[in-house]
């Protein structure tokens, strides 16, 4: 880049100047003044116009009447009468209401009076018009003036000089002058002020955007106490940052959650194959070794898998599948399923009630969210107790799916967590398992908009899943 | 365990041929060890084109085909075969495990899907159930070994013993019985016999095929279905 020298060298400050003119021209506030100043200098001409074009009219009215009266009162003279008085009046008061007078003979040749020519475009007929003279004393001059017949075979032509429309005209300049542009100052003014004011609060805000920017997502956007339409939008962006603050966070949460969980099954494998290469020569024990890593490594396979799974479930994308799913068959389906589990580890299994309803939503999801809640409801129940699944409709028509057992529980102040990543109660720690059905649930009852509550059986004893789905639109 | 392996092996004289389409150099030589130890016929091809040259060639039992190939991706691949006509059946491996990507895969005209990582034991027994596909599926009876299915009247019978089986189990026979000698993994039974694509917590297909097993062997009897370790459940058929 070649850099532009101004003339004088002064070019640097002079350029922040004119950056900051141009920043203030940029902002809206100021172009809004300037459309405005614009409108109201617009209606205000137009005002003065009206006025002005009322009160020329008014004179103009005034002045005919005027000249018709005069005419008719110097017509009904005799004609030396009328001489004198044409003398007289060059010289009186009269003057002021009639600037032009002139008796002319029969040939229009000037007797009397401050016209010495007769005046083009003036026939005799009484009527007044604007014309131009040149009377005696002074210059080039419009009138309004009629020509009439008087006594003797002469003509009279009187007319009122049109220097009061003038005056009129120079006081409504002048009163233009003085109420538009001290109002268009004051207006383009505020303007700027305005402006500059905005200038500074999108200032203020870039700084936190940029300080947001370099990291600090702790950062906000001042608001302030205006509560416009600029602090409803900072007050937008602070909603958003701290929803992707705790997005963030809970990311971060994952992220070593993942690590933990996956080290532990990580390192079995890495100790057993280590001892397994070191102790044993026996091809048997080796071979239990690997079948041991395989299946540790599936085991964090399986947690990545699931944790994939719950990527996938937290966008939205599988909403485009929804259909209705009748809660009644899908259940029946999931007791059928997992009827010989229950009976494996001594359980009974069993469908309490079913409404039947059906709910918007993805089959296989719905599917695989009762089902890990059996599943856990199975794994968390000893030998000899009680799962059972019913379909309800609360008074507000909502649906719910209610998965019981008679098992260990969950202690209320652990029910908010089992639903996070990996949350095990220190009860289960010995149970198998990714850690990860609950929070599959947490996640697909989230894509259909339904809740999940935790709870206990009438005695305080056991666990009580419910999830409740959004009561159908009425129809 | 390697005699067991050798049963699911073709006894005919001349091998399968398989082709694989992977770009994934060590991937790709594992899965070409793996199927020449169990005597495949396994021709490799690492891009796009290059597979569909071949497979557009040669006479193929089996495709096993990566999605994401360089130059040609696998889906376009497998959209152009069928374009042509060409009716060999198609394994989709993917590193996309979603079920979207899933049935995509299955819609472009694959036969089979498998995601990325799985188990050799897997993929072998994928590839052996598309070589081995049940022909005819309009029969009425079905008569494997000691075992006799009445497909209308849905009654099992195991040397003239009536079995008492539920819906389900008489459906995870049935597809058994289709594929006699045949490794079937718990992902194949899952997604085939309930159609379910989720992995459950716990192994449920072991608990259902424990119960069928009670079911369809006395004491006195020899097992039919036996555990293929580190694969899943075989119907194995007396000579």
């Amino acid at each position: 880049m070649i850099p532009v020298r101004g003339p004088g060298g002064g070019g640097r400050p002079n350029g922040t100047v004119t950056g900051a003119l141009a920043a203030l021209f940029g902002t809206a506030t100021f172009r809004l003044t300037i459309g405005s100043t614009a409108i109201l200098l617009a209606v205000t001409l137009l005002q003065f116009s009206l006025i002005y074009w009322r009160i020329t009219a008014y004179e103009v009215e005034r002045a005919d009447r005027l000249l018709d009266r005069e005419a008719a009162l110097m017509a009904a003279q005799s004609p030396a009468d009328l001489l004198e008085q044409l003398r007289l009046w060059q010289t009186n008061d009269l003057r002021l209401l009639i600037t032009a007078a002139g008796l002319f003979d029969a040939d229009r040749r000037p007797l009397g009076g401050n016209l010495v020519e007769w005046p083009e475009n003036l026939p005799v007929d009484g009527a007044i018009r604007e014309i131009t003279v040149h009377p005696l004393d002074q210059g080039v001059r419009t009138i309004r003036a009629e020509a009439l017949p008087v006594h003797g075979g002469r003509f009279l032509v009187i007319g009122r000089g049109l220097r009061d429309l003038q005056q009129l005209r120079e006081i409504t300049l002048a009163a233009i002058e003085t109420a538009l542009i001290p109002a268009m100052l004051v207006s383009l003014g505020a303007g700027a002020w305005l402006g500059r004011r905005n200038l500074a609060r999108v200032g203020r805000m870039q700084r936190a955007v940029d300080a947001i920017m370099e990291g600090g997502l702790h950062e906000r956007l001042p608001v302030g106490r205006s509560g416009d339409e600029m602090a409803r939008l900072a007050t937008s962006v602070n909603r958003m940052l701290e929803r992707l603050e705790h997005l963030l966070d809970e990311i971060r949460g994952v992220g070593d959650d993942i690590a933990h969980d996956l080290r532990t099954p990580l390192a079995r494998v890495r100790a057993g194959l280590d001892r397994a290469r070191l102790r044993s020569r026996d091809p048997d024990v080796l071979l239990g070794a690997v079948d041991r890593a395989i299946a540790d490594l599936d085991q964090c396979f399986g947690i990545i898998t699931a944790l994939l799974r719950i990527g996938e479930l937290e966008n939205d994308r599988r909403r485009g599948h929804f259909g209705a799913v009748p809660l009644r068959e899908l259940v029946s389906e999931i007791i059928e399923f997992y009827e010989p589990l229950a009976e494996k580890a001594g359980q009974t299994l069993t469908l309490d009630r079913t409404a039947d309803l059906a709910v918007s939503g993805d089959r296989e999801l719905l599917f695989e969210l009762v089902a890990n809640l059996v599943d856990n409801a199975i794994k968390f129940t000893p030998h000899g107790g009680h799962v059972a699944i019913a379909v309800l409709q609360r008074p507000n028509r909502q649906a719910v799916l209610r998965v019981s057992d008679t098992g260990i529980g969950i202690p209320v102040a652990e029910r908010g967590m089992v639903m996070q990543r990996f949350f095990r109660s220190d009860k289960s720690r010995h149970i198998g398992g990714s850690g990860l059905g609950l929070s599959l649930v947490a996640a697909i009852a989230r894509l259909h908009d339904a809740t999940v509550q935790i709870g206990s059986g009438p005695d305080g004893t056991g666990t009580v899943f419910e999830i409740a789905f959004p009561a159908p639109a009425e129809t | 365990m390697f005699a067991l392996m050798s049963a699911s092996i073709p006894s005919a004289p001349k091998p399968s041929r398989i082709l694989l389409v992977e770009d994934d150099a060590p991937i790709a030589a594992e899965i070409v060890a793996e199927l020449t130890a169990r005597g495949y016929d396994v021709t490799h091809a690492e891009t796009g084109p290059a597979g569909l040259d071949l497979a557009m060639g040669g006479a193929f039992d089996v495709l096993v085909l990566d999605r994401l190939l360089p130059e040609l991706d696998g889906l376009a691949v497998l959209a152009r075969l069928r374009a042509e006509a060409v009716r060999t059946p198609v394994l989709v491996l993917s590193a996309l495990s979603a079920v979207d990507d899933r049935v995509t895969g299955l819609k472009a005209g694959g036969d089979d899907y498998l995601a990325k990582p799985f188990a050799m034991e897997e993929l072998c027994a994928r590839i052996e159930a598309l070589l081995r596909r049940p022909s005819d599926t309009r029969e009425t009876e079905l008569v494997v070994g000691p075992i006799e299915l009445d497909l209308i009247g849905r009654v099992a019978r195991r040397t003239g013993r009536s079995l008492e089986l539920l819906p389900r189990e008489f459906r995870l026979l049935e597809y058994m019985a289709r594929r006699p000698n045949q490794v079937l993994t718990r992902d194949m039974l899952l997604e085939d016999v309930w159609h379910y694509r989720f992995i459950p917590q716990t192994n449920l297909v072991d608990v259902h095929i424990g119960k069928l097993r009670r079911k369809l062997d006395t004491p006195d009897e020899v097992p039919l279905i036996q555990s293929i370790r580190g694969a899943g459940f075989m119907l194995r058929i007396p000579e």
